[in-house]
């Protein structure tokens, strides 16, 4: 069928709109990663003020449309590459889920462990350092494949921006083709699926890595 | 001895390497030219190559003018709004002039005129006369001059029809095929494309005259539309301009290009 052939020949493009994707997913998941991490600290460690501000600032960017961010950004009254203007964007998003999942993890270390680090005499960024920090990424890994596979998918929402990423490349093949847009679409959803599938794979490959005995498997 | 010579491989290798990021610099100016990829005939892209009509055109006066261009991406819905920030440099691929646009975009004179259609289904029994009318659903590209000329022209002014926007014309002849949307009003050269290509036939034409400019950012920094229009009128006159019109719209007469500065007077 003709539009296989053209979809073949397009494999090259689209290889580098999946490029762009995974380079834009892995940054905003960095980004997300430190400010995320930031954000639960300080909302669980922090004193009552900036626990309330954090708390705040994480509804905020909870509450709006990552494609509403990304026009905000991208619109900002300077020159901005469009590759980082996404990354701030859905880096923002994506530091709210991030700080939500952390926070969770650090609740759900018992305070008692602190209790007995203090009695002990350790300081306190020796107890983050080596009591609190491992555990949350023990705990972490399982619902943060979640928000991998969340915002692998998101990526197509930086066309808006000027990114050619693979939705983008979709677009292009269906006009100077005239149509095939459900071959086409369904093609780039395999894509979106693949990549999925190789990041879960690869982070519970690490979640099994991580695991100390004490802790719950996600599977067996 | 060993630290010496790598220390000097090192040396050699970033003093080999300056070269690269001084002169790929260049000398010559290149300034974003704006479009919406999907919009053939204006531009396209296949394999990665930008195609079509102000592909060759602006690569022609590129050449004249002493200048290139960096062909950005940017969806139809805000595209006018990033030249007018400055985000782009020069819009194209297709933009058509309207004072509401000129108050925000600084507009290079006229280069092209098009006819607008209105297409529906290949066995529809909708005419010129009747579809308009009956509550029918009429698409067109939101934010494009053809889905605010329904709005002005028909829905504001009492027709009975529903007026649908969407972001993509593939989506919305998607729509019309299967029969959700009983018309879609679209410019001429798609309109054509699409009725040769897809289930779609042409039932009205005409609907009103798009004229189609580039433009720039306000207050034009870059002295760009002297250029553009030095460029147009040499394509005419080098003969260019009707090879151009041949291949992309050859249903389209070769007029005198750029039209006279009084056509976008109010």
């Amino acid at each position: 069928m003709h539009i296989f052939s053209v979809i073949l020949s397009e494999l090259p493009q689209f290889l580098k709109g999946i490029l762009i994707a995974i380079k834009l997913a892995a940054g905003l998941l960095t980004f997300g990663f430190i400010l995320g991490m930031t954000m639960a600290m300080l909302e669980v460690f922090g004193n009552k003020i900036i626990s309330k501000i954090t708390s705040f600032i994480r509804k905020l960017l909870w509450g709006i449309p990552q494609i509403i961010l990304l026009l905000l950004v991208f619109y900002l009254p300077f020159d901005m590459n469009p590759m980082i203007a996404a990354i701030i964007a859905l880096g923002l998003c994506s530091s709210a889920f991030q700080s939500q999942i952390f926070r969770g993890a650090i609740l759900s270390i018992d305070p008692g462990q602190i209790e007995a680090a203090k009695a002990m005499g350790l300081k306190s960024w020796k107890i983050l350092l080596y009591i609190i920090l491992p555990q949350i990424m023990i705990l972490s890994v399982g619902p943060w494949t979640n928000e991998f596979s969340s915002e692998i998918k998101d990526t197509s929402l930086a066309y808006v921006v000027g990114l050619i990423e693979i939705m983008r490349q979709a677009r292009y093949i269906i006009t100077y083709t005239y149509g095939n847009s459900l071959a086409i679409f369904f093609f780039a959803g395999l894509i979106y699926f693949v990549l999925t599938k190789i990041g879960n794979t690869i982070f519970f490959k690490i979640e099994d890595l991580l695991w100390v005995p004490g802790f719950e498997k996600r599977r067996e | 001895m060993k630290l010496n010579s790598k220390f000097f491989v090192l040396i050699i290798v970033i003093v080999l390497l300056i070269p690269s990021y001084v002169f790929s610099a260049g000398n010559v100016p290149v300034y974003k030219f704006g479009i919406d990829a999907a919009c053939p005939p204006w531009t396209w892209v296949e394999k990665g190559e930008v195609l079509g009509f102000d592909r060759e055109l602006i690569d022609f006066i590129c050449q004249e003018e002493g200048f290139e261009v960096e062909w950005t991406d940017i969806p139809w819905s805000t595209i006018i709004s990033a030249t007018s920030q400055g985000k782009i440099d020069i819009l194209g691929g297709g933009l058509s002039f309207t004072f509401e646009r000129a108050e925000i975009i600084d507009y290079a004179r006229v280069h092209f005129k098009i006819g607008t259609h209105a297409l529906a289904r290949k066995d529809s029994t909708l005419t010129a006369e009747n579809v308009f009318t009956n509550g029918n659903k009429i698409a067109s590209q939101a934010g494009s001059t053809e889905y605010k000329w329904v709005q002005e022209e028909l829905k504001d002014k009492g027709a009975d029809i529903e007026l649908v926007g969407y972001e993509s014309w593939d989506d919305a002849i998607s729509d019309l095929e299967t029969g959700r949307i009983q018309a879609v009003v679209m410019n001429q050269p798609q309109a054509v494309a699409y009725s040769e290509k897809r289930d779609v036939k042409i039932v009205a034409e005409d609907l009103f005259v798009d004229l189609i400019a580039y433009a720039v950012t306000p207050g034009d920094p870059y002295n760009l539309i002297p250029k553009l229009e030095r460029g147009i009128k040499k394509a005419y006159d080098s003969g260019l301009w009707a090879k151009l019109v041949e291949k992309y719209m050859p249903w389209s007469k070769v007029e005198e290009v750029p039209y006279p500065a009084d056509l976008q007077q109010k």
